[in-house]
């Protein structure tokens, strides 16, 4: 994010003259001064802070003075503070969105200023959300400004990716080409047939039937064409869709943790399934009924202007009336729509509400309520569904009557030229015809920009993530090497922010076959210690070292292998238990498997499952316990056999004996390799041969239990306190 | 771990440190006395039963119900710091009313800079665009444009008539009863409600 805002000239101009000598570090713009919006800047010079309104210098702040920065997320707004002499002030008010990110690294920036450090420049790693060019927001975890993004690039980006596919892309629209060419040609067919034979009764079978069989080769061809091109569409269609969902797919796997963890599960879901299927089905489907659309009206509105101009005219008399009754009752019609769509959910959201809490319904007994509820939800959806499809029904048939009205003037001015022109019947048909394909557009017309703007907002979304770097990612020659299991950091620190690190200066060793534990309260930073060793984000600074091998060094495909994790929430995959347990090693053997199995406890209980192994569990599978998952989990470490294991609360969520179970299974595990234990429960950690104390992302204590007891620090009173609570039970 | 069985007296004050929290009280005009701070905040003097006399520099005060009962049931906190984290609560006022004017001016002026939600008095302009509403409005604090996106889970109306309008950046919006908008407006945010 950008933290030098460029000064107006109004406010240049009001500052001091001693400010124009200072080093300029930043300049941010606030929001708000007393309760109304303001466009003011905050200039902070290695020396001073100056708060500037419209060309009126309202404060001067000096570091000197002051301590304790803090911004504070408000209702609303946001605001940064500050103690000068002493007293907490309010320097100024901001837009959260906007600018607290910004004012976030300022705490910082304002620390290392007052410390006197004028030659660190802290930057923000935080993406920018607002366009530079228009200041609009971009699309939620995107940088794409739907107002200024580039439409020609990312057609040309489009058409990039469809190597391959082009010939398929095309066809459509080429037999599209034909079909409307070849619709344009029957009426004249018809003319011919009703003017020259049944009007005259010619007689002359032969020809006519010629011209019959023209009609019938023409429509039969039209209809060919017609199943040919969506055959393609639909072979094209997938074939891109595959193409891309593939490659969307690889991508997002490829992705860092930190890359993904910035987007949500729900929004690459959107993107893999929803924005690709927009953009397949605008380039297989919209796209060829767009192109037959506009080219029928063009070629239908030439034939009539051709065939006679005069008649033309009396196609565009209903015209006004039928676009601006179309516009006006959109609106209507959306907000029709939408209101039985939002009742619609509420009735769903409610029903899932009841239903996932029928228990707590039944237990505080409120079923009437529910019930009643329910009803009354149902109720409203089914009379706005109603008055809905009462309206709809009764008015598009009058919509498609007031459009057609303009073919019912060409019937009569067409028979009245019947009378004193050499109009003829046939001619009147034809021009009926083509006035009806002037129409069909028409109506559909109007989705067009709507649609091409989505589709361009969709492809836009997919193209970002194809165009991602990965961040953590393999240098050039990675090794692949043996892990013997040693690790060490080097005064690691790491920050999922720049501005604020969740670990700061960690220093320690761990031997080749030690089990650590891991001790902190929530939020010190455990988790991500575990994370950085696993390298699922590179550190800010400092080095991680693997058997004496920067682990940047090592390819991230053989550290991970030679890693088992078991986390406190256990995620099972859908499929049996055996494919479980085999899914980081897809060969093993179900020998390997059952030892896996006894050694992580869960060999006993699997056996008293009716279907053993073939148990399937997951989503849609067989409910396990929470023990007996993570005893399957704990298996699924064991089995590719890793030199390092990482337990993250493994044990948390468990009742005493299961955690006995594990603990023992724990045991196992722990024999000849590197383990790094997180716990809370401190029972947990008897057998760890060291353990670290971690508060406030800072190392505290590091020493075997024993020392740490002695030394009576923070170890020392989690123990207290835990055997307290357990007195207290 | 039998050899810290016996805590001595000192040990334990050590550990009652760890389960130590401030234990609220309700704040009336006898036990509490709030002054604007020379920083242009709110402080407080307040004497309790577990504290005696106490003096806090700058309190925050919170709203238990923000929507439905701003003048009531305020949460008096310590500010959160990085070192200690979330501030705890000293006490509770129960109604403001309690409290003189000049008290409630001075709550009143602190919570309405916390509480920001600028009445809307005109919508200008309402532009639909790539599922995102482009909006440009007048306000009692001045005219704004903001952007908000899921339309229709970001127009919340509450039993009272009232509507809160939610944008991309975290700001809040109020419509105090959309029927009394001039027509102009009021048409173009008609299909949301």
């Amino acid at each position: 994010m950008k933290l030098m805002f460029d000064l107006p000239k109004q406010d240049e101009a009001a500052l001091p003259a001693e400010a124009l000598g200072e080093k300029r570090m930043y300049c941010l713009p606030y929001n708000y001064e007393n309760n109304k919006y303001a466009e003011g800047y905050m200039l902070f010079t290695d020396k001073h802070i100056y708060k500037l309104l419209e060309g009126k210098l309202l404060e001067t702040y000096t570091y000197s003075e002051m301590s304790d920065f803090s911004v504070e997320s408000l209702y609303g707004c946001s605001a940064f503070y500050a103690k000068v002499n002493g007293v907490s002030t309010m320097l100024c008010r901001i837009n959260s969105g906007r600018n607290l990110p910004r004012y976030s690294v300022m705490v910082k920036a304002c620390e290392l200023l007052a410390k006197g450090d004028s030659d660190t420049v802290l930057k923000s790693d935080e993406p920018e959300r607002f366009c530079p060019k228009c200041g609009r927001p971009f699309v939620v975890h995107t940088k794409i400004c739907p107002f200024c993004q580039n439409k020609k690039e990312i057609y040309k980006k489009l058409w990039g990716m469809t190597r391959g596919l082009r010939f398929m892309m095309m066809a459509p629209l080429i037999t599209t080409a034909i079909a409307v060419v070849i619709r344009f040609i029957v009426p004249f067919f018809q003319a011919i047939a009703i003017d020259d034979y049944i009007i005259p009764k010619n007689q002359q079978y032969g020809a006519f039937i010629a011209v019959i069989f023209a009609i019938v080769s023409f429509d039969l061809v039209h209809r060919t064409l017609n199943v040919i091109q969506s055959r393609i569409s639909a072979i094209s269609g997938n074939k891109f869709t595959l193409l891309l969902r593939s490659l969307l797919f690889e991508k997002i796997q490829m992705l860092s943790m930190s890359s993904i963890q910035e987007k949500s599960t729900g929004d690459l879901m959107g993107r893999i399934n929803n924005d690709v299927s927009v953009v397949q089905n605008f380039i297989t489907n919209l796209l060829p009924s767009y192109v037959s659309y506009i080219l029928s009206f063009v070629v239908a509105l030439c034939l009539m202007i051709w065939l006679n101009p005069l008649m033309c005219m009396f196609i565009f008399i209903p015209l006004p009336f039928a676009i601006l009754f179309i516009v006006k009752f959109r609106k209507t019609m959306n907000r029709r729509n939408i209101r039985a769509w939002v009742l619609g959910m509420r009735t769903n959201h409610h029903l899932q509400d009841i239903l996932n809490g029928i228990r707590i319904v039944k237990s505080y007994g409120n079923e009437d309520a529910a019930v009643n509820t329910f009803q009354t939800n149902t109720a409203n959806q089914a009379k706005q569904d109603c008055s809905n499809a009462k309206l709809f029904d009764t008015v598009f048939p009058i919509m498609g009557f007031v459009i057609r009205l303009g073919s019912y003037a060409i019937l009569m001015y067409g028979n009245y030229l019947m009378f004193v022109d050499p109009m003829t019947v046939g001619l009147v048909n034809q021009c009926n015809t083509y006035c009806n394909m002037i129409y069909e557009p028409i109506m559909q017309i109007t989705t067009i920009p709507r649609s091409i703007s989505e589709f361009t907002t969709s492809l836009s979304k997919v193209l970002e993530i194809l165009e991602e770097n990965p961040d953590v990612s393999d240098i050039d020659s990675p090794k692949y090497v043996k892990l013997s299991g040693d690790i060490s950091l080097r005064n690691v620190t790491f920050g999922y922010n720049s501005y604020d690190p969740v670990l700061e200066h960690v220093t320690f060793d761990i031997k080749a076959g030690e089990m650590i534990g891991i001790v902190g309260h929530s939020g010190c930073g455990k988790t991500t210690l575990v994370n950085l060793i696993m390298r699922m984000y590179d550190t800010t600074e400092g080095q991680i070292l693997v058997d004496g091998t920067d682990i940047r060094e090592i390819a991230q495909n053989s550290l991970r292998t030679q890693m088992g994790v078991v986390l406190q929430e256990t995620l099972l995959f859908s499929g049996s238990i055996r494919d479980n347990i085999r899914y980081a090693a897809p060969h093993a053997t179900n020998e390997q498997v059952i030892e896996a199995a006894k050694l992580a406890n869960a060999h006993d209980f699997i056996m008293s499952l009716p279907e053993g192994y073939n148990t399937v569990v997951g989503e849609k599978g067989y409910s396990l316990s929470g023990g007996e998952r993570q005893r399957i989990a704990i298996a699924r470490a064991l089995i590719h056999n890793p030199k390092i294991l990482i337990l993250d609360e493994a044990t948390a969520a468990l009742d005493t004996e299961t955690e006995k179970l594990i603990q023992d299974a724990i045991n196992h595990l722990t024999e000849g390799r590197t383990t790094i234990a997180i716990a809370h429960r401190l029972s947990t950690l008897r057998n760890a041969d060291k353990i670290l104390v971690i508060d406030h992302g800072k190392l505290k204590e590091y020493g075997t239990h024993r020392e740490l007891l002695d030394m009576k620090g923070i170890y020392y009173k989690l123990v207290m306190a835990q055997q307290r609570l357990a007195q207290e039970k | 771990m039998a050899e810290v069985k016996n805590m001595n007296e000192n040990d334990n004050d050590n550990i009652d440190s760890l389960f130590d929290k401030r234990k609220s009280v309700q704040l009336t005009p006898e036990n509490a006395k709030f002054s604007l701070s020379s920083g242009g905040l709110i402080s407080l003097e307040v004497h309790t039963e577990q504290y005696g006399d106490e003096f806090f520099e700058r309190v925050l005060p919170v709203r238990a119900f923000p929507i439905t009962e701003p003048d009531e049931f305020i949460s008096v906190r310590e500010p959160d710091t990085r070192e200690k984290g979330r501030g705890a609560e000293i006490g509770m006022i129960r109604k403001m009313s309690d409290f003189d004017e000049r008290t409630q001016e001075l709550l009143l002026s602190e919570l309405d800079r916390r509480y920001f939600i600028p009445v809307i008095k005109k919508i200008n302009k309402v532009q639909e665009k790539f599922g995102y509403l482009y909006f440009d409005v007048e306000t009692v604090a001045g005219k704004v444009s903001f952007v908000m996106n899921n339309p229709y889970s970001n127009f919340r109306t509450f039993e009272d008539g009232r509507m809160f309008l939610y944008d991309i950046d975290g700001n809040c919006f109020e419509i105090t009863d959309p029927n009394k908008l001039d027509k102009a407006s009021l048409k173009r945010i008609e299909i949301y409600l």
